[in-house]
C-alpha cells in the first residue's frame, strides 16, 4: 500500500508578520520556518499505519520554494519513505487551486491508495488544499477526520470525522481517497537521529511546477490588513508587580474581585 | 469584468446545515451574511435544505426568516454524504445560476465546499468574518497568519462560494415576518463511493461552564500541565467562576471536553474572561467572543487575542500569574 501526506512549510507563529508596500503581501526575508502542524498529525496517523503493516511505503510531498526541502527532509526523520518537492517560488499569495492542482497532477501520476492532508494550513487557514486536490484527482475524500481504521486486506477505509459539539460521524470508503486530518488526534514523533541521518543523505525527487499542467484559479484581488481592534486593549505598564497591582484594581472596580 | 456589477438581480444560495431536523444556529449567521450581501448588490435569497425529509425544517427556517426555501428531499440521505451534497447543489446552481453561494466554515461545511468549487469553476473564498463595498467589488475579510494579519479578498468572476466564520455575524432577523415559500423537490442519488455509517455523541458537554460568571481559560502557552495549577489557583480568586481552554489542552487530555471553549467546543458569554496563553485563533474567538470584560495575558504583544481584549497583559504568563497572586494575598491583609 502506497500512502501521500502533504506537508507544507508554515512560518512559525512567532514571526514578525509586516505588511509589504503594496498591501498585497507581506515581507517574508527573516522568516524562521516549521511544518504545519495539522500535518505532522497527518504524518503521525500515516505512520502509525505503517506500524502495523511493515509494507506500507510512505511519500511525502511540499509544493512550495527551495526550502520547502528542510520539512521534507524532517518528515524522512520522522519516518517516510521518500520525498518529492514540487518547486514553485511564487513571492507572494499562492492560490490554493495551483497547489492543490500540482498535488492532484502528482497523484494521478503515481497512484496512491491514501492520501492525507493537514485539516488546514496554519498560514493560510483556508483548509482548501486537501479537498481541491480530492476533487481534482477525482478521489473521494472526508475531512476533519479524527480516527482511521484500514480493513485486512487494506483495501476499504473506515473513517470518524468530527461534527462539532462532540458529534461524530462515520463513513466507510473504498480505497484510493483522501482524507484532511485533525489537529491534535495523535502526539506526532520526533525524527530519530539514525533516520535523520538517512534523510539529509536522501534525494528528494524535485520536480518543477511549472512544467505541470495547472488548472487555472479564479483570479481574486488581495489586500493585506492588520487586524482592527474590537476591543480597546488597554495595556499596561510596568514592572510584572505594577501590571499585577493595576490589573487587581481595575477588576476590583468592575467589582470582579472584592 | 462581469462580477459584482450592482444594479443586476443576483441570487444567493445558502446551505442550510442541519441536525435532527433543526437548523444549526449557524444558519441563521449565514443569513445575516448574505442580507449584507445584498445591502451592497440586490438579490434575492434562498435557502437550500438537504435531507432525507426537510419540508417541516424548511417550513420552520422560512418562517422565522421570511426568506424563501428549496428543499430537496433524497431517501438515500438519512445521514450527511458529500457526494451527494456536491452532485445536488451544483445540478441545482446549473439550473438557478446563483452569484453567491454561503456555507458555514464549519467541518460539515468545509467538507464539501472545495469540491462544490472545483465542479462549479466558481472563485472560493474560505473562512469569511465580514465583508466591505469598495467601488464595484465586495471585498470579504478573513484571518491568516495565526489571526496576525486579515486579507481582505475579492473575487473576480462570479459565481463565488463563501464559507463563513462561526460566531460572528448577529443572528439573522427579518422586518417582516411572512414566511417565505418553499419549494420542495424529490431527488434521487446513490453514492458510489463513500457510505455513511452514522452519527453519535462520544463527548459529553454539560453547561456548567456556560453559567459561569468567570471563566480564566488555559491555552497552548502554558506549556506544561502542572502549569495548569496557576489557572486553577487564579480562578479561586473569582466567585462564580470556571476553568476552560482552548482545544490544543483538550486535545492533550490536560482538560476535559467540557472545558472547550470555541467553534468545537462550548459558546460561553461570562461577565469576565480571562484568556492566558491563548493566541486568538477565530475557532477560539468564536467561543468567547460575547463576553463581558475580557483579559488577555500573552507574552507575544502582536498576539491576535489582544484585538479581542479590554485589558492587555504583555507578560509571561508564567511570572504574571504568580505575582498577581501574591499581591491579591497583599492587599488582603
Ligand atoms: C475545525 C476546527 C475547529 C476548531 N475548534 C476549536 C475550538 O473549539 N476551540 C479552540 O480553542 N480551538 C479550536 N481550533 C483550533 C484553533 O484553530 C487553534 O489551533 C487553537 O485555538 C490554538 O490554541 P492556543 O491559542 O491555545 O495555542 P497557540 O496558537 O499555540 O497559542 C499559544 C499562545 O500562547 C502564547 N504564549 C506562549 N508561551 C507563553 C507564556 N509563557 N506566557 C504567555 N503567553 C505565552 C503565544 O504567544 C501564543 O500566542 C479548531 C480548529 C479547527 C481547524
Ligand atoms: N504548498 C503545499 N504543499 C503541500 N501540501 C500543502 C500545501 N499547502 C497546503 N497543503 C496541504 O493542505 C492542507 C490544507 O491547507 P490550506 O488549504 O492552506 O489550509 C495542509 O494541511 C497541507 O496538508
Amino acid at each position: 500500500m502506497k500512502i501521500l501526506v502533504c506537508i507544507k512549510q508554515v512560518p512559525e507563529s512567532d514571526n514578525s508578520f509586516i505588511i509589504d508596500d503594496p498591501q498585497n503581501w507581506i515581507c517574508s526575508e527573516s522568516f524562521s520556518y516549521k511544518m504545519n502542524r495539522f500535518d505532522e498529525s497527518a504524518l503521525e496517523e500515516a505512520l502509525s499505519i505503517k506500524d502495523r503493516y511493515k509494507s506500507v511505503v510512505i511519500d511525502v510531498l511540499s509544493v512550495g520554494p527551495e526550502n520547502s526541502k528542510d520539512i521534507i527532509r524532517r518528515a524522512l526523520g520522522m519516518g517516510a519513505d521518500a520525498g518529492i518537492h514540487i518547486f514553485c517560488d511564487a513571492d507572494g499569495y499562492v492560490s490554493p487551486f495551483l497547489t492543490a492542482s500540482c498535488i492532484a497532477y502528482y497523484i494521478k501520476e503515481n497512484s496512491y491508495d491514501l492520501i492525507f492532508t493537514g485539516a488546514m494550513s496554519e498560514d493560510y487557514m483556508q483548509g482548501q488544499v486537501g479537498p481541491l486536490t480530492a476533487e481534482m484527482a477525482g478521489l473521494p475524500c472526508v475531512s476533519f477526520v479524527v480516527k482511521q481504521e484500514i480493513s485486512h486486506d487494506q483495501k476499504n477505509i473506515y473513517v470518524e470525522r468530527e461534527f462539532g459539539g462532540g458529534l461524530i460521524e462515520s463513513f466507510e470508503l473504498k480505497l484510493p481517497a483522501l482524507f484532511t486530518i485533525q489537529g491534535g488526534v495523535n502526539k506526532p514523533r520526533y525524527p530519530s537521529l539514525s533516520n535523520m541521518l538517512r534523510a539529509n543523505r536522501a534525494e528528494i525527487n524535485a520536480i518543477n511546477s511549472d512544467l505541470i499542467g495547472k488548472t487555472d484559479p479564479k483570479p481574486v484581488t488581495l489586500r493585506m490588513t492588520i487586524p482592527e481592534k474590537r476591543r480597546e486593549g488597554y495595556v499596561l505598564s510596568g514592572s510584572v508587580q505594577e501590571k499585577a497591582a493595576k490589573l487587581i484594581r481595575i477588576l476590583s472596580q468592575k467589582a470582579f474581585i472584592t | 469584468m462581469v462580477a459584482m456589477r450592482k444594479p443586476d438581480h443576483k441570487l444567493i444560495f445558502i446551505i442550510v446545515e442541519h441536525y435532527e431536523n433543526k437548523p444549526k444556529a449557524i444558519v441563521f449567521e449565514l443569513a445575516a451574511c448574505a442580507d449584507k450581501i445584498k445591502k451592497v448588490c440586490p438579490a434575492e435569497i434562498k435557502f437550500i435544505i438537504l435531507g432525507m425529509e426537510t419540508e417541516k425544517l424548511s417550513f420552520e427556517i422560512t418562517r422565522t426568516t421570511g426568506l424563501d426555501a428549496i428543499a430537496i428531499e433524497i431517501n438515500e440521505l438519512a445521514l450527511y454524504n458529500s457526494e451527494i451534497y456536491k452532485m445536488v447543489i451544483n445540478n441545482l446552481a446549473a439550473e438557478f445560476l446563483p452569484s453567491f453561494i454561503i456555507i458555514g466554515h464549519t467541518p460539515r461545511g468545509l467538507d464539501f465546499a472545495s469540491g462544490l468549487a472545483v465542479r462549479m469553476k466558481a472563485a472560493f473564498i474560505t473562512g469569511v468574518e465580514d465583508l466591505m463595498e469598495e467601488g464595484e467589488k465586495i471585498y470579504f475579510k478573513r484571518q491568516m497568519f495565526y489571526g496576525k494579519i486579515n486579507a481582505h479578498i475579492a473575487a473576480n468572476s462570479e459565481p463565488l462560494i463563501i464559507t463563513v466564520q462561526p460566531g460572528i455575524f448577529e443572528p439573522y432577523k427579518p422586518d417582516k415576518t411572512s414566511p417565505g415559500k418553499v419549494e420542495t423537490r424529490r431527488v434521487e442519488y446513490f453514492p458510489e463511493f463513500i457510505r455513511a455509517k452514522g452519527i453519535r455523541r462520544c463527548k459529553y458537554q454539560d453547561s456548567s461552564i456556560s453559567e459561569a460568571k468567570v471563566i480564566v481559560s488555559a491555552g497552548n502557552g502554558i506549556e506544561e500541565k502542572k502549569n495548569l495549577d496557576l489557572i486553577y489557583k487564579l480562578a479561586d480568586i473569582f466567585p462564580g467562576s470556571a476553568v476552560g481552554g482552548s482545544r490544543i489542552l483538550i486535545d492533550r487530555g490536560w482538560l476535559e471536553y467540557r472545558q472547550q471553549i470555541g467553534l468545537t467546543g462550548a459558546q460561553v458569554a461570562p461577565e469576565l474572561y480571562i484568556a492566558c496563553g491563548i493566541s486568538g485563533a477565530s475557532q477560539h474567538l468564536a467561543g468567547m467572543r460575547k463576553s463581558g470584560f475580557v483579559v488577555a495575558i500573552n507574552r507575544d504583544p502582536k498576539a491576535a487575542i489582544f484585538n479581542e481584549s479590554d485589558v492587555s497583559v504583555i507578560e509571561d504568563l508564567n511570572k504574571f500569574i504568580p505575582a498577581f497572586l501574591e499581591e491579591y494575598e497583599k492587599r488582603k491583609i
